[in-house]
């Protein structure tokens, strides 16, 4: 296989309108030479490497803050890891817990997009040696 | 510039740094150079002897096996690295999860590579989440 190989996941946002179906039609109408696979968080994009940036780019444009994207290792369909092969999918538990947790990155980046600013942050002081002592369990 | 992220896998942090205009360096694509170059049957299960030999550049003999395997992928992204993102307080289940000894070792690797490092903390709530995004941008922008 080529060193030139991408393989893309493309994960949207729950709080996003868009769908995985209207992703997967949408590249295919492209027409460029890539594999699209359509999956329950989005879809499998795999391709020259310039080919695929530039669908990742097209495809983040439809809702620029809800489509996220990243590069998987593994071909798409590959029997080592697709489930229609009885493969392992050991990297889907992590991939489960940032879908769920990217609605609020939508959020974020919405709001930083119109000039929010970061709160400041609360930076740890030091022990009072009476504290200490307590949880030392020296006092008595 | 090349950003490492920690954890390496994220989802999150490789698309911000990536919107961002940095390029970041993550397991997958590490992975990704092992599936299409060497003949292994399943990469990271699975190593070269070369990737053997490259874990004890960054970690000696007696340390168990698991660490020495995930410094072989990690060790030479941290090397390439130009600045990095940690993201700490992370639930048990986010991110490399299966050696914390490892997880300590990078950590390490970064601090003494005397590098720009922005540490955040994982979003519980969205104020929390826009904190995250406004200061991975400013960090990222300040780089270049």
């Amino acid at each position: 296989m080529s060193a030139e190989r991408e393989t893309r996941l493309i994960v949207i946002s729950p709080a996003s309108e868009i769908t995985p179906d209207q992703v997967s039609r949408a590249i295919h109408a492209m027409g460029k030479n890539v594999t699209v696979k359509e999956s329950c968080y989005g879809a499998v994009v795999e391709g020259q490497r310039d080919i695929v940036r530039q669908v990742v780019s097209e495809i983040k444009s439809m809702d620029p803050n809800g489509v996220f994207s990243k590069v998987r290792a593994y071909p798409a369909g590959d029997p080592r890891r697709c489930r229609a092969h009885h493969g392992t999918r050991p990297g889907f538990a992590q991939l489960e817990q940032e879908w769920n947790d990217l609605w609020k990155i939508q959020y974020g980046l919405d709001r930083a997009d119109r000039g929010e600013k970061a709160r400041k942050r609360k930076t740890p002081g030091k022990l009072p040696v009476g504290e200490f002592k307590k949880i030392c369990e020296v006092k008595r | 510039m090349k950003i490492f992220i920690d954890p390496p896998n994220s989802l999150i942090l490789f698309d911000l740094v990536e919107r961002s205009g940095h390029e970041p360096l993550s397991t997958m694509a590490a992975i990704q150079e092992k599936i299409d170059r060497t003949e292994i049957d399943m990469p990271p299960m699975n190593l070269s002897l070369e990737d053997v030999m490259l874990g004890l550049k960054y970690a000696g003999i007696e340390v168990p096996s698991g660490v020495r395997g995930r410094l072989a992928v990690w060790g030479p992204m941290i090397e390439a690295a130009e600045a990095a993102v940690i993201m700490e307080d992370c639930p048990y289940s986010f991110g490399c999860v299966g050696c914390h000894r490892a997880n300590l070792m990078v950590r390490y690797m970064i601090k003494r590579k005397n590098i720009p490092v922005l540490n955040v903390n994982y979003p519980n709530n969205e104020d929390e989440a826009t904190d995250l995004v406004v200061e991975i941008r400013e960090f990222l922008e300040g780089l270049k």
